[in-house]
Formats: C-alpha cells, structure tokens, sequence
C-alpha cells in the first residue's frame, strides 16, 4: 500500500515537474503563435465581412427582380441608397440571374415548355422543332399522371409512330426519356420537310419524282450536262431519326455513269451533308444542270 | 370504242358540270388542243356528248382512258358520294418503310389473286395522296366500269378512305389492302361523311388545335359590343372559360366539315317520372343523329355559347379527340364501342 501511494505522488510530481518545463518553453512560443491567430481572425473578418456584402447585394437584386418586370418608380430603390450607375448594373445583375434560374429550371424539366393542366392531375408539354436555327412547327402533347401517366391528347400527325414510341418507352417511369424520342423523331421529320422545300425552292432544275408524307423517300431527277441524260437518284431515310439519308442510290441509262468516281464522291456527300446543300456542291461542280 | 367506253363517257359528260367538263378534258391530255376546240360547250349535254364521243373514237380511245377521265375528275371533285374509313392496324416492322412502287405492285397483285378480272389504276396525287380506283369484274363478266370504288390512302399512316365499294367486294378489298400495306388487320374507323377532305383533315389533324397554355390569346378584341358594356363584363370571365373550353374540344378557327354524327344508344331507359319504361329491363334502343353543314362548328357554338355544358362532354369531345362520328353507347362504357386504345386513335 504504502508503495503504491509512493509511486502514484511520486510520478504526479514528475508529471508536474514536465510540465512546468514544458510550459516554460510554450510561453517562449507565444509571441508567434499570438500572430498566427491574429492572422487567422483578420482573414475570418474579412471573410465575413464579404460573405456580408454579397448577402447584402444578394438582398438588393430580390428586391429589385419584380421591378425590373413592372418598372416601378424609384421609391423603391430608397433604401438601398446607391448611386444611379451601380443601381442600372445592379438591375442588369438582378435581370440576369433571374434568366439563368429559368434556364436553369427549363433545363431540368429536359428543355421543354410544360404547364400544369387539371388541377395539376395533367401536364401539357409543348415540343418545338427547329431545323438550321429556324422554328418550324409546334407540336402539343397532353400527358394525364393519375391514375397512371397515359397520353390523352396530341396534334403530332399519325405518320409518327406515336403509340410504338409510347410502348418502346415506359411511360410509367421513364417519361422524359419517352418525349425526348418523340422531340428527335419529330426534329427530324421536321428537318427532312424542310430540306425538301428548299430543294423545291432552290433547285428548280432537278425535279423532285417521288416523296411521301414522313419525308423518309426522296427519288430525284438529275440532268447531266453534257448529254443531258437524265440520272435517278433514289434517297432513303430509313432511320426516322435522322435528318439524313442511310443509303443513296443511282439509276440511269448510261450503266458507267453511277460508277463514274465523281458520282461515287457525290452519293457519299449526299449521305453527309442535307440534300439541298448537296446539290448546291455537285451543281457547282457542274456534275448536274 | 366499245360499249362500254361509250356508256362511261355518257355517263361523265351527265354528271360533270360543263364548265368542270372543259377542265377535265385539259389535264386528261388525251385530246388534241384542235380536238378540244372542237367540241362546243355552250350546247346542250347531249351535243357535247355526240361531239366528244366522235372525237374519241378518232383517237381510238378505249374504256381505260375514259376511266382515266373519270378518275380526274373525282381526284380534283373527292367531295362526292359517301366515304367510308377504315384503319389499319398491327403493323409489319417493314410497314413503315413501305415505298409507293413496292405498294402498287403488291396491291395490284394481291386483289388480281383474290378476284379475277378487276381494272385497278393506280395514281398518286401532289398531295401524297395514293388514288385506286377499282372496276369489279368476276370469272363470267368483264370489270364493271360504271360502278367504280375508288379507296385513298395516304402512305405511313393507318388510314384509308374508300367510296362505291359493294358489300361482296369488301372483305377481299380490305384483304388486299392490309396485305399490300404489311399489316395485320384492318378495321372500320367509325368515320364517314361526303367530304372526304374533311374527314382526312380531322384525321391527319390538319386544324387549329388549341392546347393549354401560359399565355392564352386575350379575348379583348372578340366582337364586343359597346352598348353592353357593363353586362359584357359580369359575364366576361365564364365566358371566355367556354371559349377557351369550347376551343380545347373542338379546335380554332375552320374545323373539317363533317356533316354528320351518329350515337347509337343502346342504355336502359333513365325517366323517374316513367316507371313503365324505366321497369324494363332491356335496353333502349334508339340512334341520336346530328346533322349540320358543319357539326364541329356547331358543337363549338352550342359549348361557347352555353347551350352545351361545358367542360365538354366526352360523347361530343370524342368526335375530335377519337376522329370518329359513329358512336355506340352502352351501359357500361359510355363511349365505347369494339376496340379502344388508351394513348391514340
């Protein structure tokens, strides 16, 4: 017992004796370490003090966002009390991030225009095409969610294959990926139409032999110059998908004429590029009147 | 020219009015511009007919021609007799590649197989339009030329139009058809009417649809009246709710004339005030039939006026969203009638 008590005293005191030396010896790094901390809360300061304005700016530009739409009367900037110059780049700010959190809402819902419909037990989504940065037609599409997400109402033309596309998707869970098919099977079909009324309309010289509604044939006719034989030249677009063809194909009197290496060169250009800027080229270089 | 290409021509010149005759005559080009100055328009049918069937004969003309004749002049008048429209349905995986030169043929070959004797001319109009325009014939006769059918299709969609077709031609034209088109089957679509322009437009939804949106056209410069300025106003906002409702079922603007909707009611007898009708057990039966120049347009005036309820009733709504005027109504499924898919019709 007595021992025991000994070593426990004994070892205590060593136990103090280190660290009064050691104290020692931290008192010795004070001076530095006082600097250190003071460094640390100048930056904490200022951090704060930024992270205050922004808050502050963050504040002004919600309060000026509704008054950028109705143009209010400059009452309501009173307590902002900034000179005109930063209130007109304050507004600009305010306009600004209010665009890029509709951009950004729009591009969470897959870019589409949508409106609530039936006391939000229905949605309306509108789908646009566009072809070469023109908008073409709109095309609607009334989707029910309750008691399970089914189709009701459309203006998407029966040529598109609306009902396969719907059974291929599962509409159930994996709607967007459903109306993003439609949207390309629809840009599509839009951008083929489109190429061929520019054909049409900027091309009088090649006659347009055969199309159909889908725009997924195209059989032109070709004039040769030199002994103005006629050439057929057969488009298919079997991949509805797309704007351009998968296959072209040559028909003429003159059996070497489809062989010929420049007519190779033009079919895989027609397979490349829209048809109405293929036939820009190949009559440029004077393969066709 | 044979008997039978005679009676065909008489049978046109009577029908087509002069003026469409001369027409017809010009985009048939089968006539010389001296044989067409020949014959004078300003006489009476039977002279035109006397003059046209010399000059016929002076170009030897056969019942084929003729028929070609004819089928001008449906293509460009189709709003004629009664058209019928079937769909077709259980599509091949080919089907939506299917090219016009592949169709024709196999159409062509397929109704010869099944019925000996039959005259089809094929003739795809600007529009993408395919016009078939078949004569009957059987083992012992030659194809009947005066009682033509005449079917429209429009290549990739489910839908084809016919007009003139027997009963005991039917099954083995629509055979041909879902054949020739790689389907499966082909069923009638509850669609018909004398327009035929009108009852493609409402399928190929060719009219102002009207879909919810943000930013609705204001009705502020819809015909109002000044004088009733202050009762205008009391009604205005149920009023443009009509509108608005009345536009969504039926579409804006000019709607396809259909001219006719038909509801076959086959419910129980429903009058409180009646118990001996409302004991029996069978089922009414009785058929509603709606006729107007243009049912669309009235259908949206009676809902944008207030004498149809609105929001508008399915059984009328359906004539648009289902593009069918021939209804049956039971009981149990208030517009339904054999197959109903969900998503589209």
């Amino acid at each position: 017992m007595e021992g025991v008590s000994t070593r426990g005293v004994l070892s205590h005191l060593s136990l103090l004796e280190d660290q009064a030396s050691s104290r020692g010896s931290r008192v010795l790094q004070q001076p530095s370490r006082v600097k250190e901390l003071r460094a640390k809360v100048e930056a904490l300061t200022s951090q704060r003090d930024q992270l205050k304005a922004e808050i502050q700016t963050h504040k002004n530009l919600q309060k000026l966002r509704p008054s950028v739409d109705k143009r209010r009367a400059a009452g309501e900037e009173e307590d902002m009390d900034v000179d005109s110059e930063s209130s007109e780049l304050l507004r600009l700010m305010a306009r600004h991030s209010e665009l890029s959190d509709l951009l950004h809402a729009h591009h969470l819902i897959g870019g589409y225009d949508v409106i609530k419909t039936r006391q939000s037990k229905g949605m309306c989504f509108s789908l646009a095409t566009v072809y070469e940065g023109v908008y073409l037609d709109t095309y609607n599409l009334e989707i029910d969610l309750r008691p399970k997400v089914r189709i009701t109402r459309h203006n998407i033309p029966p040529f598109i294959p609306l009902n396969n596309l719907a059974e291929q998707s599962d509409l159930q869970t994996g709607l967007r990926a459903f109306l993003d098919t439609v949207s390309q099977h629809l840009n599509a079909f839009a951008g083929r139409k489109q190429q061929l009324k520019l054909v049409k309309e900027q091309h009088k010289s090649v006659e347009v032999m055969e199309s159909n509604l889908l725009c997924s044939i195209l059989v032109l006719m070709f004039t040769v110059p030199k002994e103005k034989t006629p050439l057929l030249c057969t488009l298919e677009y079997t991949d509805h998908a797309r704007c351009l063809p998968t296959r072209v194909h040559l028909d003429s009197e003159d059996k070497r004429l489809p062989d010929a290496p420049q007519w190779k060169k033009n079919c895989s250009l027609l397979t490349e590029v829209p048809v109405h800027r293929a036939l820009t080229a190949i009559r440029k270089s004077r393969d066709i009147v | 020219m044979d008997d039978s290409a005679k009676r065909l021509l008489q049978r046109l010149v009577r029908r087509i009015p002069t003026q469409m005759l001369r027409d017809t005559l010009d985009k048939w080009e089968r006539l010389t511009a001296k044989q067409r100055e020949f014959v004078d328009f300003t006489q009476s049918k039977w002279t035109i007919t006397q003059e046209l069937l010399a000059v016929c004969e002076e170009r030897e003309l056969s019942v084929k021609h003729i028929a070609e004749l004819e089928m001008i002049y449906v293509i460009g008048n189709p709003n004629q007799g009664m058209w019928h429209t079937f769909q077709l349905v259980d599509a091949e995986d080919d089907a939506h590649s299917l090219e016009l030169v592949q169709f024709k043929e196999q159409f062509k070959s397929h109704l010869s197989e099944l019925k000996r004797n039959v005259a089809v001319k094929i003739k795809k109009h600007t529009d993408e339009a395919v016009w078939i325009r078949i004569a009957w014939g059987d083992t012992f006769s030659r194809p009947n030329h005066l009682k033509a059918t005449y079917v429209v299709h429009y290549l990739q969609t489910p839908f084809v139009f016919v007009s003139g077709l027997l009963s005991k031609h039917k099954p083995l034209l629509l055979q041909a058809l879902t054949l020739s088109t790689r389907h499966q089957g082909i069923k009638d679509a509850n669609l018909s009417g004398q327009k035929l322009t009108a009852i493609r437009d409402l399928l190929m939804r060719q009219y102002q649809h009207v879909f919810p949106t943000k930013y609705p056209s204001p009705l502020a410069e819809r015909n109002q009246s000044v004088s009733n300025l202050h009762i205008e106003n009391e009604q205005a906002e149920a009023s443009a709710n009509r509108h608005r409702m009345a536009g969504e079922a039926f579409g804006n603007g000019m709607l396809p004339a259909l001219q006719s909707a038909v509801y076959k009611l086959e419910t129980k007898f429903r009058d409180l005030t009646n118990e001996t009708m409302t004991e029996r057990d069978k089922p009414l039966r009785c058929v509603v039939k709606f006729s107007s120049p243009n049912i669309l347009e009235s259908l949206r005036h009676c809902a944008s006026t207030g004498i149809a309820s609105t929001p508008v009733t399915p059984l009328l709504s359906s004539i648009t969203l289902k593009g069918r005027n021939y209804f049956v109504i039971t009981d149990n499924a208030p517009s339904a009638s054999s197959q109903m898919c969900q998503t589209q019709d």
